[in-house]
């Protein structure tokens, strides 16, 4: 399928007062045309920072693009004008952000804020303007839209507000969307509803979706594909299904282990131990390494190269070398690798329903 | 059943109060927290859940109704010294880190500053160890110290947000989804922090959160909102296996599992506001189902209820 975005050899870091951080440590991916990448990972792993390096929008005060391209329409985003990004940045790329009241103007009735990108990049009339941000607001489930075009955001609930971000993300049917998590602040219901509308508009006008989230559960309704971030690295990509019901990494066992579930009366939810790398004096091997039972001696030494799994599964553990030893992963995921064709653990299901 | 800690009685918060663009964010809200349990608080989006959480903290005074904490009303006028009090036994955990936090704080100064106020700390030592141990309990670095909020991940920014709370030694606390913005596994490392904080030291918890399956690990009661309205109450583990309120059995339905064969498989149901057909003579109140277990609903509505048992 058509590449519509790639990521290469990204790097880059922050200049603060306590050093150098080094945010973002060698992140390769594309995007393919109408499919939704689900980006996950801990906190501070860097998932925002790379999708706000794509719109160019960190502070250039302080950050240090070190390497890499970012491509997308023949253009290597980060060597173009800051007048040609704007350009694309609210038509061709758009972004959700993962907090509403930061993209919001407190001051700018919620009427203006999404007829403003129909006027500037679609030509819109003012009528038509209206019209069209009335609709929007419909869109994505906002009670009384009429109404609301005069209110101002903090007279909005959280979730909203996170609406009106959405809408204005949608004015322009983007050719690239891409969410930071979009939905956190939402119900399951409005949550449910906006999912299905960004899959409709998927399929309408074939938009790509960058979709960052914690929440598994959306990660598994939404993604066609999964890329999982460690310390500011790819630690693994799959498809959902491979990443779900094959995971190879240990940060991505550890990930799928921390979900309580709605039936089984855990004690204690399971945590991965110890904090986040520090990015001032990220470790050298395998980032992850301190906090994983699975650590081999060689991952304190030497950075784990994609090991490839399938056509579309990579994974950045030295697990999957071929002299490595064989490590059974936790049981929780013994059970989900029960159901995938492939993994060592697949046990073909008896009778003819799937 | 335990002692009482707070006591909501016909609790009312209209925004713009009498003029057209009134909007009734909490509407005669009834109930009870129990000393120790952790109440959870789920529902739509706007429907009033933050603004309940706000009213009990005092933040908005009531339209009308009544907050009791200990027996005490929390609306009434209270001397400087009763006041100060009264912000320490009750913290509220914000739902938006940014807004939530001063960006021209540092660190050490956002935790302290509780500390400080209530003269908790008998020496600019003991001072450092105590923010020192607030960090490790949320999960972060002593280098994040010095930092200022803009330069942590919104993850991270809840959870200095967390040890600012903590730090005051409070009673009870309001998390306004303390965990939305946080990855899983800090979810489950907070989560069980604060489980294991309420063993410690008996914390009562008003738990607000979108999140159905934290909800209802964390939680011993939930109550679930709708427009302003309480519309259902109980036992966590009843809500979820026999829930009756049509909008409670809506939300179950749209839970997302971590779980992508069940999630192409799934259906979701929708809950219409005015399936009740409610007549104009009917009461529509608060019934008891099974002990404990109340919904929102009129007569006939509760026979339904009684016999689908
Ligand atoms: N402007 C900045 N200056 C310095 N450091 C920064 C800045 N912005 C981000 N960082 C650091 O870069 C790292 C990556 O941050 P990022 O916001 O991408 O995390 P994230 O994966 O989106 O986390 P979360 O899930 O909590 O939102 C973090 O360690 C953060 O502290
Ligand atoms: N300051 C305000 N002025 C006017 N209306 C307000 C104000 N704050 C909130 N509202 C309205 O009150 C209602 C309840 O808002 P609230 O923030 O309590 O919702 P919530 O249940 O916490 O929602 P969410 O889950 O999205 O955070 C919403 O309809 C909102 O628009
Ligand atoms: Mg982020
Ligand atoms: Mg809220």
């Amino acid at each position: 399928m058509e590449k519509i975005l790639e990521v290469k050899d990204l790097e880059l870091s922050f200049d603060t007062f306590a050093g150098e951080v080094k945010a973002i440590r060698g992140v390769n991916f594309d995007v393919l045309k109408g499919e939704t990448l689900a980006i996950v990972g801990e906190s501070g792993s860097g998932k925002s920072v790379t999708t706000k390096s794509i719109m160019r929008l960190l502070p250039d005060s302080s950050t240090r693009y070190k390497n890499g391209a970012i491509n997308f329409d023949g253009k290597n985003l980060l060597s173009i004008s800051e007048k040609e990004m704007q350009k694309i940045r609210g038509k061709d790329i758009s972004m959700i952000f993962q907090d509403p009241m930061t993209s919001l103007n407190p001051t700018m009735t919620i009427g203006k804020q999404i007829m403003e990108p129909l006027l500037k990049h679609r030509g819109l009339s003012k009528k038509e303007a209206r019209t069209n941000a009335i609709e929007l607001l419909t869109l994505v489930g906002m009670p009384e839209p009429e109404a609301r075009m005069k209110e101002y955001p903090h007279q909005q609930s959280g979730g909203q507000r996170q609406r009106i971000v959405i809408a204005i993300a949608l004015a322009c049917n983007p050719k690239l969307l891409i969410a930071d998590e979009p939905t956190t602040a939402l119900d399951v219901t409005i949550q449910a509803q906006i999912l299905e509308l960004m899959k409709d508009l998927q399929k309408k006008i074939s938009t790509s979706i960058i979709f960052i989230t914690h929440d598994l559960g959306v990660v598994a309704n939404v993604a066609d594909r999964v890329a999982v971030m460690y310390g500011g690295q790819i630690v693994e990509v799959g498809t959902v299904d491979e990443i779900f019901y094959n995971p190879q990494h240990p940060y991505t066992w550890g990930l799928l282990s921390s979900m309580p579930s709605l039936d089984l009366g855990e004690d204690k939810l399971y945590a991965i131990p110890g904090t986040p790398p520090d990015l001032l004096n990220p470790p050298i091997g395998d980032a992850f390494a301190l906090r994983s039972e699975y650590a081999l001696a060689i991952d304190l030494e030497e950075r784990p190269p994609l090991f490839q799994v399938s056509d579309t599964h990579y994974a950045a553990t030295w697990l999957l070398h071929p002299e490595a030893p064989v490590v059974t992963p936790p049981p929780a995921i013994v059970e989900r690798m029960k159901k995938f064709p492939g993994s060592r653990y697949y046990e073909e299901k008896h009778g003819g329903e799937s | 059943m335990a002692e009482k800690l707070l006591e909501i009685k016909n609790l009312k918060l209209y925004f713009n109060e009498g003029k057209k663009n009134e909007v009734r964010a909490v509407d005669d809200v009834s109930f009870d927290i129990y000393k120790g349990e952790t109440l959870g608080i789920v529902g739509e989006s706007g429907c009033g859940k933050s603004t309940t959480g706000r009213t009990i903290i005092r933040l908005y005074n009531a339209t009308d109704g009544q907050v009791l904490y200990d027996g005490a009303d929390v609306h009434t006028k209270k001397s400087k010294a009763e006041l100060k009090e009264f912000n320490r036994k009750m913290q509220m955990i914000f739902q938006d880190p940014y807004a939530s936090l001063n960006p021209r704080m540092k660190v050490l100064d956002i935790i302290a500053e509780g500390i400080d106020i209530h003269g908790l700390a008998k020496s600019p030592k003991e001072r450092m160890e105590r923010v020192y141990a607030l960090l490790e309990t949320v999960g972060l670095n002593k280098e994040h110290i010095n930092r200022y909020p803009h330069e942590f991940s919104g993850g991270q920014r809840q959870r200095i947000g967390i040890a600012r709370a903590l730090a005051v030694e409070p009673e009870f606390i309001i998390a306004d989804e303390p965990i939305s913005a946080l990855d899983v596994s800090i979810q489950a490392q907070v989560v069980n922090l604060l489980k294991e904080l309420q063993e410690e030291r008996g914390l009562t918890y008003l738990f607000i959160a979108h999140d159905l399956s934290m909800v209802k690990y964390i939680s011993d009661r939930i109550g679930v909102m709708y427009f302003g309205k309480l519309v259902e109450i109980g036992p966590a583990e009843k809500l979820y296996t026999t829930p009756c309120h049509p909008y409670t059995k809506s939300l179950l339905s749209a839970i997302p599992l971590p779980d992508p064969e069940y999630e192409r498989n799934r259906v979701r149901v929708s809950y219409d506001p005015k399936s009740h057909n409610y007549a104009e003579d009917e009461e529509v109140k608060m019934r008891e189902v099974t002990p404990g277990h109340f919904v929102l609903c009129s007569e006939r509505e509760f026979e339904l209820i009684q016999q689908e048992k």
